[in-house]
């Protein structure tokens, strides 16, 4: 394996070894802060317009199911959680513990784009569509740009994974951007935290 | 360089590696707070404004939890990234109170 003659060498946390790979976090700290106002402002839209329902058209008291959104949930915290477990491995400098934790990671969050494509069919059927109403629309954006993000981070892991397992090893360039991924997959747990607690939560109660 | 290394392999030894038991209690409380919030809401019958308050501060004490420990705020060096964040949250409580209660005044 080309990781093997990497063994051992690895300074403790090879994230923050050089300069680049700090800014690099640094940086990505910056995005996440940019991120944050991004869903702010979605956020913001659906709870002007979640009350704004045509007669006769789902409102979200009908249309919501506790157990899909519960399901959901853990799947992402398990994810989340996992992703911890492969930055630890990556600072004991087991790689392909690493790698396994990441599999994992990756596997979870297509289990969670799954469960939301299907959730979002069944709405589509109920008579939920994009443009039934303003609640329906800004549903769909907030719901919608978290799942794209999921899709982003999923495509994101496996593409290091891969250039990992294949090419590069674990080094002071590559373990950098594993950190980063892993920054980006626990917000995305935290943005959903909010989407299960704005949206789904408080739409059951009204 | 060689030297280096392993100046940096003593640190990292005696520094040792973090266990895994914190980040597990950080995931068991995340989904305590997370079964609370969904209890609360599938018991219905209970004080419409009680329990949107309840479901925010378990969302808002879960996030922190989870920022802490699995995204590592609280540990040193993270200055710019709280002041990152922070910024972040006080751009959307702006908006996010604009919206919930002046739109439709």
């Amino acid at each position: 394996m080309s990781a093997s003659h990497v063994e051992g060498k690895l300074p403790h946390e090879p994230e923050k070894a050089t300069l680049e790979g700090r800014n690099k976090v640094l940086g990505f700290w910056l995005f996440l802060g940019g991120e944050t106002v991004l869903f702010g402002t979605l956020f913001s839209a659906f709870l002007a317009l979640r009350h704004q329902v045509l007669d006769g058209n789902p409102t979200s008291q009908e249309l919501f199911k506790l157990s899909t959104v519960a399901i959901a949930t853990l799947i992402l915290l398990v994810s989340s959680l996992t992703s911890v477990f492969a930055i630890q491995a990556m600072h004991k400098n087991q790689v392909k513990a690493m790698l396994n934790w990441l599999i994992v990671t990756v596997i979870l969050g297509f289990g969670f784009l799954g469960l939301e494509i299907y959730e979002f069919y069944e709405y589509v059927h109920e008579g939920h569509k994009f443009s039934t109403s303003a609640f329906s629309t800004s549903f769909y954006t907030l719901v919608g740009f978290h799942g794209a993000h999921v899709a982003f981070g999923v495509l994101w892991i496996t593409g290091l994974i891969i250039q990992i397992a294949t090419k590069k090893g674990l080094t002071v360039v590559t373990a950098p951007k594993v950190y980063v991924a892993g920054m980006y997959w626990h917000f995305i747990d935290v943005v959903w935290v909010f989407i299960f607690t704005v949206v789904y939560l408080m739409g059951k109660v009204g | 360089m060689a030297n280096q290394h392993s100046t940096t392999e003593e640190q990292g030894k005696r520094h040792r590696h973090e266990g895994p038991q914190k980040h597990i209690v950080a995931f068991i409380f995340s989904i305590v707070l997370t079964v609370i919030a969904f209890a609360l809401v599938a018991a219905g019958e209970i004080n419409e404004s009680f329990i949107y308050i309840m479901l925010l501060a378990m969302a808002v004490l879960q996030v922190f939890i989870q920022m802490s420990f699995w995204m590592h705020m609280k540990d040193r060096g993270h200055l710019f990234a709280i002041v990152a964040i922070l910024f972040g949250v006080f751009v959307v409580l702006t908006i996010v109170v604009m919206a919930e209660f002046w739109t439709w005044w």
